[in-house]
């Protein structure tokens, strides 16, 4: 097990690098750089020039890249080229929000999807399965943006400012600033509705795959002997059943994750979360390249750490399985 | 029959109530102390050092921290802000400014001669990259008197010194030496404590990017008994709908600047809303680029013309007759825009009404590309480059594009960011026409760094000597009839040569709620929270 992580961690690198170069290239081959807006009304072409040569612009693109990793190796992520700021300071001041509102989006999804799909299975070709899968053909076909909207329109619009719109307030203990508001009840009041708007369309998805997941399972012949023992319906389901359908859905909730950092860009910048996704958004638009580089690097240090997690959580769901 | 005393009875109700009322009606009009105001904006704050920093969300910031010289009002009058007085000789080369003697910054410091001569200079050291430079070119030195005396010399005369110091850009926002000296350039735009020292009614306490920047009222401000407010919050909240969902729910109380395309459903939506608006002071153009560089090097200095708009009769084929202005008005801003053809927009000092020269007229655009050659055999195609910043650009793109294909000639849009904008258009790349609208101006004078024939950010790249002789004459022209008159001039050259194809004004909306009291619209030039005090 252990020369196993040992494996996959070591194989995280290769890929992070991967990832990174290619979004260092894809990033420096759009027009326009930072410069221009590095110097903004104050733009001279001899100006420009220097602000290239000073941050290392011109310099061949490999070379940069080689410039980032160096510095990466030596915990430096670099510094934002437009703000002056450190891009670790920066991520890391971000990251707990993006973090609460994959996780909650996640718990969203899954309290939503287990029953659905459990309801969907076990009554299959009932009015609770037809609606289960109503409901999850919905939620696959709306977008993140839509429901976040219809949500402001109800609870923050309609309802006089039930939920708050914006105006993040931090969980205890994670915010960054000296004037913020940071309280559990206050938190959970602004994450809600973000958590809902991301989590409904992945919800969706994973009742769809559990249902089918939990029909074929209950159909095997360990769930009948389980029945024919006498077991009641609760541990055939909930013990036997439902933890070995869950190994496709814990799959693809580790593939989620990359959809959940790119959904979280578009429900961050509806809800003015101070979160990851509005910060690589921006970085974007900004071409600062340095807070690129440390959005890109996060999210796919976090994507592939998610996945090799999901796949040590399949020794936990089936004994069966181990690595060696 | 019903009694008279019954009768009488709700009038004596309605007077008893008028009468208890009267106090609190009073209150409602004597400022109150205290409160937070949650303010919006839409787009984040660059970063925090006022003297270089791009963008209006930091020139709101930098009003409110920093006090200056002197102050406008929307009538255009001087008042002086650190500055209790100022004369000027008689030819116009030297400005004295007598100090407060109660102004300090907020590390303590005062607010001196020396102060004020160490900020001009910033301003003006080529070393300090700011975009006030070209602003400071006509001030040749800044001697210190007294501690509270300080003359500006200048080049020449220049008849808008006041307003720049006032209003172009940030205006002139005095840097506490000692904190300057004590902090980098760095810590500055980051905001770290204790690096944004200025002098105005407000301190700065923090700035979380993307998240929320926060300032104190300044107990030691100058003003006696000012700012009424304990504190101001100012939130990015980049999309309009959540801005009006925050703003109705009441979590925001003031809105520095409402998208024009959502104020009619925030007013249906909020009846309770205040909007303010005033004159159209920001140009929206569809600029068209006049040379490209000869040797294909882009900033080359050897020019010629562009293959399409190169030509005038072109120019003004397309941009002069060949556009409706009244038609982009009334589909791009739902008429709440003014067609208005002259680089000036109507609510500019000095501007001038040059609409006649400009008629809406397809048989004359035709007639003059036919001179050049186009025509059904030889149709005109060109690019119109709209960026996505503001989705205004991309409908106005739309309509010239049909606009277009009404004197047959084909308008195909390119969609780009406002990066990639930024870098065609600044960097001499290869476009041809584009629609953006640019800076408010406060007055003619300071688009001079737009469209002199020498100015890195003059887009179309004309290089034309005389324009660049008649901004200098305006300048320094200190009568003011005579002002306008050349005034007058440069617009209509402009217009005759297209080096400018202004489109119409461009509104501006701030929301408020009812509560908030004592604000002073005056467009994005001055947004000051001094006054503002909260009603609830």
């Amino acid at each position: 097990m252990r020369t196993y992580i040992l494996r996959r961690l070591l194989q995280i690198v290769p890929t992070v690098l991967m990832i990174t170069f290619v979004v260092f290239v894809m990033m420096r081959s759009v027009p326009g750089d930072p410069v221009v807006a590095l110097l903004g009304d104050a733009y001279t072409e001899e100006d420009a020039i220097k602000a290239r040569d000073e941050y290392g612009l011109n310099k061949p693109i490999v070379v940069q890249y080689g410039i980032w990793l160096a510095k990466l190796v030596r915990g430096d992520w670099g510094v934002s080229i437009l703000t002056g700021r450190p891009v670790l300071q920066d991520v890391l001041i971000r990251l707990p929000v993006t973090l609460e509102l994959i996780v909650l989006s996640m718990a969203v999804a899954l309290i939503i999807a287990v029953p659905a799909a459990i309801i969907g299975a076990l009554r299959q070709n009932t009015w609770a399965d037809y609606m289960a899968t109503s409901v999850a053909m919905i939620g696959v076909s709306i977008p993140e943006f839509f429901i976040g909207i219809l949500l402001l329109l109800v609870f923050s619009i309609g309802l006089g400012g039930f939920l708050p719109s914006s105006g993040w307030i931090y969980l205890p203990g994670t915010c960054p600033t000296l004037v913020c508001g940071a309280s559990l009840w206050g938190n959970a009041q602004h994450v809600l509705m973000p958590a809902i708007a991301l989590g409904v369309g992945r919800a969706a998805i994973l009742t769809r795959l559990l249902r089918a997941s939990m029909l074929e399972v209950i159909r095997s012949e360990y769930v009948t002997t389980a029945r024919a023992k006498g077991l009641s319906e609760r541990p055939v389901v909930f013990k036997h059943a439902l933890k070995n359908a869950l190994i496709p859905t814990v799959t693809v909730m580790g593939l989620q994750i990359g959809f959940l950092i790119g959904g979280a860009i578009v429900v961050e910048t509806l809800f003015a979360m101070p979160g990851l996704g509005t910060f690589g958004i921006d970085a974007i638009i900004a071409r600062d390249y340095q807070q690129v580089q440390g959005f890109a690097l996060l999210t796919a240090l976090a994507f592939v750490i998610m996945n090799l997690a999901v796949d040590l959580t399949y020794t936990f769901l089936d004994p069966r399985i181990r690595y060696a | 029959m019903r009694p008279r005393f019954l009768l009488a009875r709700p009038l004596v109700l309605l007077v008893l109530t008028w009468i208890v009322a009267l106090p609190n009606f009073a209150d409602a009009q004597t400022p109150k102390r205290g409160g937070t105001l949650r303010v919006s904006y839409g787009n984040e704050i660059a970063h925090l050092d006022f003297h270089t920093a791009p963008g209006y969300e930091m020139m709101w910031v930098a009003m409110n921290v920093g006090c200056g010289l002197v102050n406008i009002t929307p009538d255009g009058k001087f008042v002086g802000d650190a500055a209790e007085s100022w004369t000027m000789s008689s030819d116009g080369l030297l400005y004295n400014f007598k100090l407060r003697k109660n102004v300090l910054f907020h590390d303590g410091t005062p607010v001196d001669a020396a102060a004020v001569k160490f900020s001009i200079d910033r301003l003006m050291d080529p070393a300090t990259k700011s975009g006030m430079r070209s602003f400071f070119e006509s001030i040749h030195s800044v001697e210190v008197l007294d501690p509270l005396s300080v003359q500006i010399r200048l080049n020449q005369p220049y008849g808008f010194l006041l307003h720049m110091l006032a209003a172009y850009r940030t205006g002139l926002v005095l840097y506490s030496p000692t904190a300057t000296q004590k902090f980098t350039l760095e810590d500055r735009k980051q905001g770290k404590p204790g690096s944004i020292v200025g002098c105005g009614p407000f301190k700065f306490v923090e700035w979380v990017k993307g998240n929320q920047l926060v300032m104190d009222r300044f107990d030691k401000y100058f003003v006696p008994g000012l700012p009424y407010l304990d504190r101001v919050v100012i939130r990015v909240i980049k999309d309009p709908v959540t801005e009006m969902a925050a703003f109705k729910a009441g979590e925001i109380d003031f809105i520095a600047s409402f998208s024009p395309e959502h104020v009619d459903t925030l007013k249906a939506q909020i009846p309770t809303a205040v909007v303010l608006t005033g004159k159209e002071t920001t140009p929206m153009l569809a600029a068209m680029k006049v040379t490209v560089p000869k040797d294909g090097k882009p900033m080359s200095k050897e020019r010629a013309p562009h293959p399409i708009f190169g030509d005038l009769r072109v120019r003004k084929a397309i941009g002069c007759y060949g556009i409706d202005r009244q038609e982009i008005v009334k589909i791009a801003f739902k008429g709440k825009a003014t067609p208005w053809v002259g680089m000036n927009p109507p609510g500019t000092l000095d501007t001038v009404d040059v609409n006649h020269l400009c008629p809406y007229d397809q048989a004359k655009a035709k007639a003059l590309l036919g001179e050049v050659g186009y025509g059904p055999a030889k149709p005109l195609t060109f690019e119109l480059m709209a960026d996505t910043e503001k989705s205004v650009f991309n409908v106005i793109a739309t309509v010239i594009k049909e606009q277009m294909t009404r004197i047959g000639v084909t308008a195909n849009i390119r969609l780009v960011d406002k990066v990639s904008w930024m870098n065609t258009t600044l960097q001499d790349g290869p476009w041809d026409m584009y629609v953006e609208d640019l800076l408010s101006l406060i007055t003619l004078d300071s688009n001079g760094y737009l469209s002199n024939s020498t100015s890195t950010w003059s887009h179309p790249r004309h290089n034309d000597k005389r324009v660049d002789e008649l901004y200098a004459r305006y300048a320094r022209e200190m009568d003011v009839p005579k002002r306008k008159a050349i005034a007058k001039e440069i617009q209509e050259f402009f217009v005759e040569n297209m080096y400018w194809n202004n489109i119409s004004g461009s509104p501006f909306y701030m929301v408020a709620q009812p509560w908030m009291k004592g604000y002073t619209y005056n467009a994005e030039f001055e947004v000051h929270y001094d006054k503002v005090w909260l009603d609830k």
